[in-house]
Parts: structure tokens; C-alpha cells; sequence
């Protein structure tokens, strides 16, 4: 068994006095060195909240959190010499070159004798002949390398990515899902990033925890998570209200949501359930229907009842298009 | 501390000369105060007779550095609210440094960056005809009573600014400051003409004790020393309330 790098215990964070958002509630885990963790979980699950308190930027409202061995509030500085720091939107210092980046980030850390190590890491990321450049002249992606090779350069034990990904276009997330992959095997470092990708979780990570309102609701390895749903999913939009019990009484069906005309339908087996539903409901009742079997994304489903990306303005944006489409039809 | 503190105070002072236009806007400001307000004033000034010497440039030199340092202890401040915006806070309190260092280089990084000045303003002195006939112990006191001044500003401001959440309250409150503070004070013209009240302002007001030191290194007039020690006093004053401040309540974003 590998030590654990980062332990959590019972730990909740409320925002603010005791009115405030419980950011995080009664939060449990144990993450071993040398490994990819996710924390998966729509915007606004705690995702964020939980990297400040292991990082020490948010103090704890109650329970205790360790990193590297070190208690996060009691021993502070010596955790915050033994992490790195990836965030979402890249933050460097853009009047300066990339190696004046890299000196002012040994200076913060206290190190010496960086400059070895700075070149190596440069060297690894394609940058060493860009390393008198400004930083604002660099793409996006360069930036993202260089921000992780800032977080690699004291030789952390932990490395903590928050939404390494976010408003990334495919290209740059393929290369930047390459670089966590490589810095891990390479470097030795065990790597906690949030996401509320679900295939950058299932590509990603050795061990996921699913988050939502600030409690961990199931973990385990991808293939695990995925092994808890036997069942597919049938996403269905009806033109006029239906009467639930008419769904639910068609058999392999496990359970029905709704919200409005909009119905989540959990069954055994889809191929076996959708001729069923055909004979049950009229097809001019059936607005839309798609299939989903099991995933990540039907885990987060089964598990808290809503999708991931359900908060996520552009699903709000492709179902407003939606109903113009079908306003002028 | 000493590690981090150099890497911030560097970061300070360089990012003014990687940016062409702030070296421009901070090279030609106080020029143009001599400029435009010394010329506005001169020949009034010499009627009045109330200014010391016939050139108004001469008195007015010491009080537009003093002001000046007001206002780079305000970009000070700025700099702070651009780190929280910028997430740049983040980044530097994700490693082993304190909320003070962070202070203290802003703060050391405001003044430096004050005294950037004081050398352009003398040759654009030079050039309206003040002369300089100053010891070296006198221009050695006339640049500590600036650096003093415009380190206890950056302080007052970075204190105001340390515990703010949001980017416009620290504006508002810096204007709010500073406006007051350059008119109630001997920096522009002599406080014995001023009403009372604007004279019991004046007479504790930290840029007048500068402005006045200089002037009299300037016009050879007595020279009273305790002005720097008031300066010291108003700086440490300063530093140990924004330490304080900073190192309790600065807010990361």
C-alpha cells in the first residue's frame, strides 16, 4: 500500500458566517502518492473549494486535512513547499521572459541551484530555445506548459490542477492530457485535478471521487464507477405531458424522471425497452430521444439525480436554439 | 523571507521598465507639473512675494515630488488589486511566502519606483532655472525624506487595500485620500495663508514636513532636521500598521 499523499477528514468549509454556502460538507479521502486523482463534479460541486483548503489559500471550518504529510492549517509553509499549483486560467507574470518566470517562481519557493533543473524541465517541454522570450508573445498552450514546468520546478510531492483544461480548444487539451500523463511517470509526482469533463476524468485519472453540493457521493477507479451502473439511460422529450406511470409500468424500466416534458429513464437494456416504448407511447408524442450506455456521465446521474453539465450556460444556449427551431417549424 | 522578498521587490520595480508607456507616463507627469502649473504660477507668484524666492520652480520643485510620492504609494496599492484579479496572489501564496513579504516588497517596490523620479525632476528643474546648491549630507537627506514619505504612503494605501474583496473600493478611498492630503499641506503654496483648519492639517500632514525640508536644502533657508525624524516616525508608523494589516486580513482574491 502507497502512502497517501493527500488525506482529508471529515472535512466541511462554509463560506461566511453560519448562514453561509456549506462549500464543502463532511468531505473523507485518501489519495495515494504517485497517482492521478479526479475530482469530478459540475461547477459549483466544491471542486475549487477543496483545492483552496489543501493549497492553504481557504482556512477550515471544521475537520483536518493533510498534504505531503504535513497538516494543511498547522503546517502551512511546509506544505505550500511541497506542492505545485496549476490554475485554471494561466497566471504568469506576462512583462517578464520565461526564464525570468522561472527565477522569480525559485525565488518565491526559497530554492537554489534551480537553474539545472529549470533547463530540464524547459527541455522536456519544447521551450528551451524560447526561454529569453517574453511570455506574452507565447500561444496558449506554451503558456500552459510553462506554467506547469513553474509548478514541477521545486521537485513537489503533490501537484494540484484545477480545471487544467477549461476553455482549452481539442488540440491543446489532447496535448495538455499527454503532459499530465507524461509529468506523472516522469517526474513522480501524484497529481490531484478537478474536472467537470467526464472524459478527461475516464482518460486522466487512476482513481476518481464524484462531487456535487460539497459531498463526495462515490470513488474508485473508472472502470469501478462505471461497473456500479448495469443500467442505459434514455433521455426523452415528449410534445404534451405524459402520465409517469405509463413509462414506468413498461418493463426493464428501473426509474423515471421527470422535469416538464423532459424524462430520464433508467432500463435494463435499451435495445429491449425501446420497441416497448414505441408500442406504448404514440411517435408523434416523441419529440427527441437518445440512448446513453453506462459512463461516467450516467454515473453522475444515477448517483445525484442531474448531469454534470447541467449548469454549464451552452446547454442552456443549444436548448433556447432548440426551442426557435422548433417555434418556426 | 529575504528570498522571496527580493524575487516580489524585483518583480516590482522591473515590470515599470518592461512597459514602455508607464516609464513614458512616469517620466513625463512630474515634467508636467513643473510645466504647466510652475509657468501658471510663476509671475503670480513673484507679485505675491509670499513664495521665498522670485522662482515659483524652486518652491514648488520639493512640494511636486513630495505629492508625487502620494501618488505612486497609490499605483502601489493598484498593483495589489491587479495581483487578486489577476489570480497572480494565488500564485505567490501557493508557495512558502507570508502575507507580510508580500507586503513589504509592494510597499519597498512603490517607493523605489517614487524615487525613479527625483532624478527627471531635477533635470527637468534645470531646465525651468532652479539651481541645486545642496551638500551631499543635504541630498542624501532630501532623498530619505522622499523615499520615507512615499514608503509610508504605499503603506497606508497597501493597508486599505490588503483586506479589499472587490477593485473599486481601494480607488475610491485612495482619491478620497489623496486629494485632501495635496491641498492641505505647504506642497503647491506656503500653509500661512491658508484658514485655520486647513492649516492645523497642514502643520501634521507628512508632505509638508518634505516638501519643507526640501525647501529649505533648495532656498537655503534654516534647515530643521526634525522633519526627517518625523518622516521616519510616519513611515514605521505605517509599516507596522500595514504589516499588521496585511499579515491578518490580506485577502487573496
Amino acid at each position: 500500500m502507497t502512502t497517501p499523499a493527500i488525506v482529508v477528514n471529515d472535512l466541511s468549509k462554509r463560506y461566511g458566517n453560519s448562514h453561509g454556502v456549506l462549500a464543502l460538507d463532511h468531505v473523507n479521502l485518501s489519495i495515494a502518492g504517485g497517482t492521478v486523482f479526479g475530482l469530478m463534479g459540475p461547477n459549483g460541486a466544491g471542486k475549487t473549494t477543496l483545492i483552496k483548503v489543501l493549497t492553504g489559500i481557504s482556512d477550515i471550518t471544521s475537520g483536518t486535512a493533510s498534504v505531503a504529510g504535513f497538516d494543511v492549517q498547522k503546517q502551512s509553509l511546509q506544505v505550500r513547499a511541497r506542492i505545485g499549483w496549476v490554475a485554471a486560467e494561466v497566471i504568469l507574470e506576462d512583462d517578464f521572459t520565461t526564464w525570468e518566470n522561472l527565477w522569480l517562481q525559485a525565488r518565491l519557493q526559497d530554492i537554489k541551484g534551480w537553474e539545472e533543473r529549470a533547463e530540464q524541465l524547459l527541455q522536456y517541454f519544447g521551450l528551451l530555445d524560447r526561454k529569453d522570450d517574453k511570455v506574452s508573445h507565447y500561444s496558449t498552450g506554451m503558456r500552459k506548459k510553462l506554467e506547469i514546468a513553474l509548478a514541477l520546478l521545486h521537485q513537489p510531492t503533490v501537484i494540484f490542477m484545477d480545471e487544467p483544461t477549461i476553455g482549452l480548444d481539442v488540440a491543446t487539451r489532447r496535448m495538455l492530457w499527454d503532459i499530465v500523463t507524461g509529468i506523472h511517470k516522469e517526474f513522480g509526482v501524484t497529481v490531484l485535478l478537478t474536472t467537470h469533463y467526464i472524459e478527461e476524468a475516464d482518460a486522466l485519472c487512476d482513481r476518481i471521487a464524484i462531487i456535487d453540493r460539497g459531498r463526495i457521493v462515490a470513488e474508485g477507479t473508472p472502470s469501478e464507477l462505471k461497473a456500479r451502473v448495469k443500467s442505459d439511460v434514455v433521455s426523452l422529450e415528449t410534445s404534451e405531458a405524459l402520465d409517469p406511470s405509463v413509462l414506468s409500468k413498461i418493463p426493464g424500466v428501473q426509474e423515471v424522471r421527470a422535469q416538464g416534458n423532459d424524462w430520464l429513464i433508467q432500463v435494463v437494456a435499451s435495445e429491449e425497452f425501446l420497441p416497448r416504448l414505441f408500442a406504448t407511447v404514440r411517435t408523434d408524442q416523441i419529440r427527441r430521444i437518445s440512448v446513453e450506455k453506462p459512463s461516467l456521465e450516467t454515473v453522475f446521474l444515477q448517483l445525484t439525480g442531474h448531469r454534470i453539465a447541467e449548469e454549464e450556460p451552452m446547454h442552456d444556449i443549444r436548448k433556447f436554439y432548440a426551442q426557435m427551431r422548433r417555434a418556426r417549424s | 523571507m529575504k528570498s522571496q522578498l527580493w524575487g516580489l521587490y524585483v518583480r516590482e520595480v522591473l515590470r515599470v521598465f518592461r512597459n514602455p508607456f508607464v516609464v513614458l507616463v512616469t517620466l513625463v507627469q512630474p515634467f508636467m507639473w513643473l510645466a504647466f502649473f510652475g509657468s501658471s504660477f510663476n509671475n503670480l507668484a513673484a507679485a505675491s512675494g509670499k513664495f521665498g524666492s522670485g522662482s515659483y520652480f524652486a518652491f514648488l520643485l520639493p512640494g511636486t515630488l513630495s505629492t508625487s510620492m502620494l501618488s505612486v504609494g497609490m499605483f502601489g496599492s493598484m498593483s495589489a488589486i491587479q495581483d487578486k484579479r489577476f489570480g497572480f496572489m494565488k500564485r505567490i501564496l501557493i508557495t512558502p511566502t507570508s502575507k507580510q513579504t508580500i507586503f513589504l516588497s509592494k510597499a519597498l517596490g512603490a517607493a523605489t519606483r517614487g524615487l525613479i523620479q527625483v532624478p527627471v525632476m531635477i533635470v527637468a528643474a534645470l531646465v525651468f532655472g532652479v539651481s541645486f546648491p545642496l551638500s551631499p549630507i543635504e541630498w542624501v537627506g532630501w532623498i530619505a525624506a522622499l523615499f520615507l514619505l512615499a514608503f509610508g504612503f504605499s503603506s497606508l494605501f497597501l493597508a486599505v487595500t490588503a483586506p479589499a474583496t472587490d477593485w473599486q473600493t481601494p480607488g475610491v478611498v485612495a482619491n478620497f485620500i489623496t486629494m485632501p492630503l495635496m491641498f492641505a499641506s505647504a506642497a503647491l503654496f506656503p500653509s500661512s495663508s491658508f484658514p485655520p483648519w486647513m492649516q492645523a492639517i497642514s502643520n501634521v500632514n507628512p508632505i509638508t514636513f518634505s516638501a519643507e525640508l526640501g525647501r529649505s536644502f533648495l532656498l537655503g533657508t534654516t534647515v530643521d532636521w526634525w522633519n526627517l525624524g518625523y518622516l521616519a516616525a510616519f513611515a514605521s508608523l505605517m509599516l507596522v500598521v500595514g504589516y499588521s494589516i496585511s499579515a491578518r486580513w490580506l485577502k487573496v482574491e
